[in-house]
């Protein structure tokens, strides 16, 4: 059954999504599926996958109520788990070779982990969308095309290339800081509370970003990582002019095939939305005509004239031919807020404002225009990070040491890898 | 705005109405009545008003300015009287008796004596006495300059110098030691010559604009349309030009005088005076007086024009007007109930450089500014909050307005940027005034003279941490007055020219007032002496008199305060001055308030909150709910090598074990083994238990006949029987 898949781009990896309270009557077991990896495997295969997946996560129950399976070894595969929400679970399902077998999975799971949390930060948890239309097309069809996205990062000629296990020693998951000095940890500070102090009542947040390293945030942890992780992957300049994403060192030099190879994924895609929108049950014209935005598409941003980052993503205005701001969902707080990137050669700055708090569209472009104010001292600022652009220039000042050595760091690890 | 000036007016206490006006005069004045008076005449040198008789003269000392200052008197010989002055040293008067004599008297002895010039083709303009090391004293005549010498054993003065020159007349003022001698037609064209304590410097000779009114009429400059004017160390001189309606400003340099510019004026009659380096120029006509501080080079006017207010005046009148009595005494012109109230009377001599003379009523007045309605009268801050900075007579009062204000756009709310810029005014002036030594001047007299010290009282920490803090600041004042050795006027670097550093680069050096043993100076000092000299505000003051009051009263969410205190640490940074620990512990407090352990994080480890033992501790203390946070403290007080709070804080969290190699490794042996063994106790664990008695068996002599080594050794003994039972 598996044989099919062969064929596929993606030989090896199976990835599915499914939701244990539903199709549990038998006959409706497809509806159990929320997205499944590749979508042109027939159901009988996708459902073999996940019926085995469902019973590996039932019969571990039994020994361990409490924490859930995470990864099951079998001679040929690895299964590896991840319980999103309660009952939602995520599985991949990679084929072994013979050098890095166990170690990778953790790398992996946290890949999922990864997923899930980018897909909160945009469009809120799995489970709250399948309340909104029980019928799941709703659900499928925004878990379809992002998680599709999301892959084509791991592109790497016609074959995914998932993390191996030495990727699980770096990044997910984590943010990587840029040690500053205190005069400019102070400068950065005060840009920031001078920016934020425009809410007033309400609580504006923001994140920093140098090149890819992270400066100063104000959000919680987890939407820091939750937000430095889409940055990086989209927003940073050398997101933005690579037009790949500077995920992993290994990745850097595939952006020639990546071109080609993307339509691949885009083909395979095509194929599957048609599978799951004539599973769709809903009425016609309904969810299908809904705009459906995919944040992690590439290629979709880029840097206006007045220095802010724009995309197309969220559609355009119906009103004025300017586009829709981005939002985001803060799971600390629970709040949808916009995102306002505006960036200054290598210096990215992420200001969120809370929906609630300002009046759409306008009220954006009104906090743009006091962004726009106050970054006026912007190319002062930046000086404090520029020696850093040009690796050559070690003479500069002490402060600086540091940073040179975390990229010295950075680069020895770049080194390895290759 | 005005909503904001009258609260922070009325935050400082102040019972006074706003009464429009930004300068006054306060009643009662200094009377100098003596029957027989023949006229009053002003001896700038000496600051002493003079008043002769037909046989005697009375001086009355005008600094420190009080009404009830008693006149001494000298008896004098009959005859004219021109002018009069004395020496500088007070031995001698001098009185000039016609255009071709002056008397000299020793005023213990007696003795007389004359000089006298050629009367066919000289007359003298008038005279002063020097503190030049060349001269004593200096007479001006039609010719030129006499400079002469006072020869003790002869008796007699002894002509060193003459500079030959042709002059219509003269302005001096002992303040500048610069005097100016007018010649040609219009007498504009002048001669300068300085006299300080540093010798005698010639001013290259230069010209005043006129500006002309008809083709053919040229108006004539006179003496009284010029104004040497001294503020901020630096010369000027304000000339009056009446056709063209201007105030022509120059400026004194050692080897040039440069115009500066022009100001307005609304009225034919000009005087002008200085009052702490503020430039009053009084429009006589209009009977206002505008507001100039001539130190940034902005030539707008500090506020608006509006009448000098007689304050205190007892009205025995009061059917006239009630109400308002002191507005009717401020436009006093239309009700005259006492003719000592008259404002801008046409009697009334401007002295300088602060001193108003109403000769008619033998009145001397003193003029003041009024700190509280200039700064109530703006709305820009960050520049009032400078004005004040550079008030050194009244400093005190100038310094709780700033501290009022400071605390009043805080708790406003007013915007981050506006703030910041406040913030960094008062950062940068007590930087600066660190550096010039004028801080620590005040700090001096404030220990001296506790009645006037402000309550520096922090409630996080003792006096003795500020003291130090005193300490460590003498001695960084003292690297930094070594390095301006030899500048004895601390103006001197203010100046943007810079003369004393870099004269190679600019010969636009000042001229620079040397005070030597001027008695207007040795009294000055005395004054201040009881008060502060500078208006700075140090980290320490504005943490407990801005910070922490406004931390209390300020309502909401305080990230707003986060961010003010941030760019008080980013002014303070960029000045290089300390911050005192308690602001950091402030700021981690209001960060916890707020949840934002991430940030405080950050804070930390970028060392915006710069590491001491207080804030180790208010991090562990704010840490009980973040482990993070708590961790924080923790490796700052290892950082810091407070070896003993970090083995005491391992013990507390239960670490003990890691406490003792801790100890052991950064010999901690004043820590109590009872703390240790009450913890392994606590823990239930025998072993743990064993280990530490073991522990301290081996490294503590003599411990094994403590009584801890006793209990707790029973007590191991109760425990493995038990487990073995």
């Amino acid at each position: 059954m598996g044989m099919s898949a062969a064929t596929t781009a993606a030989e090896g990896i199976k990835f599915c999504i499914f939701d244990l309270r539903r199709g549990q009557q038998e006959g409706q077991e497809l509806d159990k599926i929320l997205f499944f990896f590749p979508a042109d495997l027939p159901f009988s295969a996708q459902l073999s996958v996940i019926g085995l997946s469902e019973g590996l996560i039932t019969f571990t129950r039994i020994f361990s109520p409490e924490a859930a399976c995470e990864v099951i070894e079998a001679e040929r595969h690895s299964h590896v788990f991840y319980e999103a929400e309660p009952d939602i679970w995520m599985v991949m399902v990679v084929e072994k070779n013979e050098s890095e077998a166990i170690w990778r999975i953790d790398a992996l799971r946290k890949v999922l982990k990864e997923v899930h949390s980018l897909f909160l930060m945009f469009h809120g948890s799995i489970r709250t969308m399948i309340e909104k239309e029980p019928a799941g097309g709703l659900i499928r069809s925004h878990l379809y095309p992002f998680i599709m996205d999301y892959l084509s990062d791991f592109l790497l000629g016609k074959k995914l290339q998932l993390p191996s296990f030495r990727d699980c020693l770096k990044e997910r998951g984590t943010v990587q800081m840029l040690t500053v000095s205190r005069e400019a940890a102070i400068e950065v500070q005060s840009l920031v509370r001078v920016l934020e102090s425009f809410a007033g009542n309400t609580q504006f947040y923001s994140l920093i970003l140098f090149q890819d390293l992270l400066v100063s945030t104000t959000l919680s942890p987890v939407d820091t990582i939750n937000l430095f992780t889409y940055a990086v992957l989209r927003l940073t300049p050398r997101a933005l002019s690579s037009g790949v994403s500077s995920w992993s060192y290994l990745r850097k030099g595939s952006t020639t095939s990546n071109v080609a190879t993307g339509s691949i994924l885009a083909q395979s895609a095509s194929v599957s939305e048609q599978n799951f929108r004539s599973r769709d049950t809903s009425p016609p014209g309904g969810d299908n005509s809904h705009h459906i935005a995919r944040p992690l598409q590439p290629d979709r941003w880029s840097k206006g004239k007045d220095g802010f980052l724009v995309t197309d993503i969220w559609g355009a205005e119906a009103s004025s031919s300017t586009s829709a701001t981005p939002t985001i969902w803060l799971q600390q707080t629970e709040e949808r807020v916009y995102v306002c990137a505006y960036q200054y050669r290598s210096l990215t700055l992420i200001l969120l404002v809370p929906v609630a708090s300002i009046l759409g569209e306008q009220g954006v472009s009104a906090v743009k225009q006091q962004i726009l104010e106050n970054v006026s001292f912007l190319p002062v600022f930046t000086e404090f990070f520029f020696p850093l652009l040009n690796p050559s220039v070690y003479s500069c000042p002490k402060q600086f040491g540091a940073l040179i050595a975390t990229l010295t760091y950075r680069s020895c690890c770049s080194l390895m890898i290759k | 705005m005005s909503g904001k000036a009258s609260s922070s007016q009325s935050s400082i206490g102040l019972s006074r109405s706003s009464a429009l006006s930004h300068v006054y005069i306060q009643y009662p004045p200094l009377r100098c009545n003596v029957p027989g008076s023949r006229g009053l005449f002003y001896d700038d040198g000496n600051k002493l008003i003079l008043s002769p008789t037909s046989d005697q003269v009375f001086s009355w000392k005008t600094v420190p300015f009080s009404p009830l200052v008693a006149p001494t008197s000298d008896s004098i010989s009959e005859g004219p009287i021109l002018s009069i002055r004395c020496s500088l040293d007070e031995k001698f008067i001098a009185i000039q008796r016609s255009n071709h004599e002056v008397q000299f008297r020793h005023r213990e002895t007696g003795e007389t004596f004359s000089q006298r010039c050629r009367p066919e083709s000289e007359s003298i303009l008038g005279f002063f006495w020097t503190d030049c090391p060349l001269c004593d004293i200096v007479f001006v005549k039609t010719s030129g300059l006499d400079l002469f010498v006072y020869n003790s054993e002869l008796k007699s003065l002894q002509l060193v110098e003459t500079r030959k020159l042709i002059v219509s007349w003269y302005v001096y003022t002992h303040e500048s030691r610069l005097v100016l001698l007018a010649s040609g037609m219009q007498c504009k064209t002048f001669n300068g010559f300085q006299l300080s304590s540093a010798g005698v410097i010639r001013l290259p000779r230069f010209d005043m604009a006129m500006a002309k009114s008809e083709a053919n009429s040229k108006p004539v400059l006179a003496a009284e349309d010029i104004n040497i004017v001294t503020v901020y160390g630096r010369i000027y001189c304000l000339q009056v030009d009446r056709v063209a309606m201007l105030l022509h400003s120059y400026r004194f340099y050692r080897d040039a005088v440069i115009q500066q510019g022009s100001l307005p004026i609304y009225s034919s009659r000009i005087a002008v005076s200085v009052v702490d380096n503020v430039v009053l120029v009084h429009q006589n006509d209009a009977k206002v007086v505008i507001l100039y501080d001539i130190y940034a080079d902005s030539r707008a006017p500090i506020s608006a024009p509006l009448p000098l207010l007689l304050r205190g005046f007892p009205r025995f009148n009061t059917s006239v007007s009630q109400s308002s009595r002191e507005d009717s005494g401020s436009s006093g012109a239309n009700v005259v109930p006492d003719n000592e109230a008259v404002i801008y009377g046409d009697d009334w001599t401007f002295l300088v450089p602060e001193f108003i003379c109403d000769v008619a009523n033998r009145l001397l007045w003193k003029i003041h500014l009024d700190l509280e309605a200039i700064s109530a009268s703006s709305s820009e801050v960050p520049s009032v909050l400078e004005f004040l900075q550079r008030r050194k007579l009244e400093a005190n009062k100038a310094k709780q307005l700033c501290l009022a204000i400071a605390r009043t756009v805080i708790l406003e709310r007013s915007p981050v940027p506006m703030v910041a810029r406040a913030m960094d005014v008062l950062v940068t002036s007590y930087s600066h005034s660190v550096k010039t030594g004028s801080y620590l001047k005040g700090i001096k007299s404030e220990k001296t003279s506790p009645s006037s010290v402000p309550h520096v009282s922090s409630p996080r920490s003792g006096a003795d941490v500020s003291a130090s803090r005193v300490d460590s600041l003498e001695k960084s004042v003292k690297h930094a007055s070594a390095a301006a050795a030899g500048v004895d006027n601390e103006y001197a670097s203010d100046s943007e020219e810079n003369p004393s550093s870099e004269p190679p680069t600019t010969n636009l050096s000042d001229l620079q007032i040397f005070d030597g043993n001027n008695p207007l100076n040795a009294n000055g000092s005395e004054q201040q002496e009881a008060q502060l000299t500078s208006p700075a505000i140090s980290p320490e003051e504005m943490y407990s008199f801005v910070f922490a009051p406004v931390e209390e009263e300020i309502v909401g969410d305080p990230s707003y305060l986060v961010a003010i205190i941030v760019e008080f640490l980013h002014s303070a940074n960029s000045e290089k001055v300390k911050v005192h620990p308690n602001l950091y512990v402030l700021t981690i407090q209001l960060l916890v308030r707020n949840e934002r352990y991430a940030e405080l994080g950050l804070f930390v480890i970028n060392k915006i909150v710069e590491p001491s033992k207080e804030v180790a501790l208010q991090l562990l203390e704010s840490g009980r709910q973040n482990f993070q946070t708590r961790k924080l403290g923790l490796d700052m007080l290892r950082q810091l090598s407070l070896h003993h709070d970090y083995v005491l804080f391992l013990v507390q969290d239960g670490y003990y074990l890691e406490a003792l190699r801790y100890a052991r490794k950064y010999k901690v042996n004043n820590v109590r083994p009872s703390l240790f063994l009450e913890a392994a106790f606590a823990s239930n664990d025998s072993q743990h238990l064993a280990a530490i008695l073991r522990f301290f068996s081996d490294f503590i002599p003599g411990f094994q006949n403590t009584s801890d080594h006793n209990t707790y050794y029973r007590i191991l003994n109760e425990m493995n029987s038990s487990i073995a039972a």
